[in-house]
């Protein structure tokens, strides 16, 4: 299958990935935007036979990541951060878990970048701990206990009965 | 609880190797609390995939499409089987999308009590197809009127999208729903039955309510709509 066929069909998938990363529509469609851009001019890179799809979300949360930090040195925090700080502020633990019951965003927004990226890849794109190690370019122990961090959280904001 | 929490969440993400997984199981069965645990585990999962499922069901906008069109040169149709299917399931009104979270299950569960295939399944181009006593229950058994000790019990019958009639049934090691075609009942569901451990039953129960409520059009056939499709051998 040609480079570009292929990279329609994961484009789905790229975009959920992306709105997970984001935490926001318009963003997560720029996000994508700028995947696709960079892959094609990259694409010398990728070796055939090699799955594209891993290759894709690296660019992507890579891109992502990239932004984020460059939000982070020209002083902007993103609206998700304040909202984050904000009720954090509060200390009022259970009322905001409780306000979170049903508002899987609001409790996703709540996770560090790094701890949000495992969650999506493994449990909602479904990828091996190995292979979101490959993506995120860190051991397979650290996808783990961010893994394990992240799920605590959600856990404990989205109720027991998650 | 003999397992730490790494094991029990490394079991549910499938990172277990066959015989850790298979000891769990067992310790499962016996074992409420790891059942409740590992059944949270599941809840967790399928309600965040279920969250961000519509976001991929969605039409990918024109600009992105675009950005690879053009430099394709040629017009490119999403064929993917896969993907048809997933839109299929996902083009669903949003009050749905719930009850297909707890649906969801359904996959998470697959392989916790693996059926013997020999009995009640036989595999035909790349599909399951109930055979024996699973196929003579769906041919003939009306849900108004087999016993309560019916080895199978046929739960909803209804038409799908593409017409079939299709019967939700819960046998003692293998429930799921069952279409009628050319060649059989084409299971498009399966999933633990009966015999089940009762946590899992309980989800498996309301999956596959959801699931049918998802593939049904119109209304489930009552007992006389029920008993006329049988007359008909089950034909669209």
């Amino acid at each position: 299958m040609r480079f570009e066929e292929e990279l329609i069909e994961l484009l789905p998938r790229l975009r959920r990935f992306a709105r997970g990363l984001t935490q926001s529509a318009p963003d997560a469609d720029d996000l994508c935007q700028a995947a696709i851009e960079r892959a094609l001019k990259s694409r010398d890179q990728w070796q055939d036979g090699t799955r594209l799809d891993s290759w894709m979300y690296r660019i992507t949360r890579n891109l992502w990541i990239d932004e984020r930090r460059a939000a982070g040195r020209r002083g902007v925090h993103a609206p998700i951060d304040e909202a984050a700080t904000q009720v954090a502020g509060d200390g009022a633990a259970e009322v905001e878990a409780g306000a979170l019951r049903d508002d899987v965003d609001g409790a996703m927004a709540r996770l560090p970048d790094e701890q949000r990226e495992v969650v999506m890849l493994v449990l909602v794109e479904g990828y091996a701990y190995r292979e979101a190690a490959e993506i995120l370019d860190v051991p397979v122990g650290t996808v783990t206990s961010r893994l394990a961090r992240g799920r605590d959280t959600l856990m404990q904001l989205l109720g027991e009965a998650a | 609880m003999r397992f730490d929490p790494a094991t029990v969440t490394a079991y549910v993400d499938g990172e277990l190797d066959d015989l850790t997984a298979r000891r769990i199981e067992r310790e499962a069965e016996a074992d409420p609390a790891l059942a409740a645990e590992i059944a949270r585990h599941r809840a967790l999962k399928a309600r965040l995939v279920a969250h961000y499922a519509p976001v991929a069901a969605e039409a990918v906008p024109d600009r992105l499409r675009a950005l690879l069109n053009d430099t394709a040169k040629a017009p490119v149709v999403d064929t993917s089987l896969a993907t048809r299917r997933e839109n299929r399931r996902w083009r669903l009104a949003p009050a749905q999308m719930g009850a297909l979270a707890a649906s969801l299950l359904l996959g998470l569960t697959i392989g916790l009590r693996p059926w013997t295939p020999a009995a009640e399944v036989t595999e035909r181009g790349g599909a399951l197809v109930a055979s024996g006593e699973l196929a003579a229950a769906l041919d003939t058994q009306l849900a108004s009127t087999q016993g309560a000790d019916a080895a199978v019990r046929i739960g909803l019958s209804f038409r799908d999208r593409e017409g079939r009639i299709c019967r939700s049934f819960e046998g003692a090691a293998l429930s799921g729903i069952g279409c009628r075609d050319a060649g059989g009942w084409t299971l498009e569901r399966t999933m633990g039955g009966r015999t089940t451990n009762a946590p899992y039953r309980q989800a498996n129960a309301g999956a596959l309510a959801a699931d049918a409520a998802a593939m049904m059009v119109g209304e489930p056939f009552d007992a006389a709509a029920e008993r006329a499709a049988r007359a008909r051998g089950w034909r669209r």
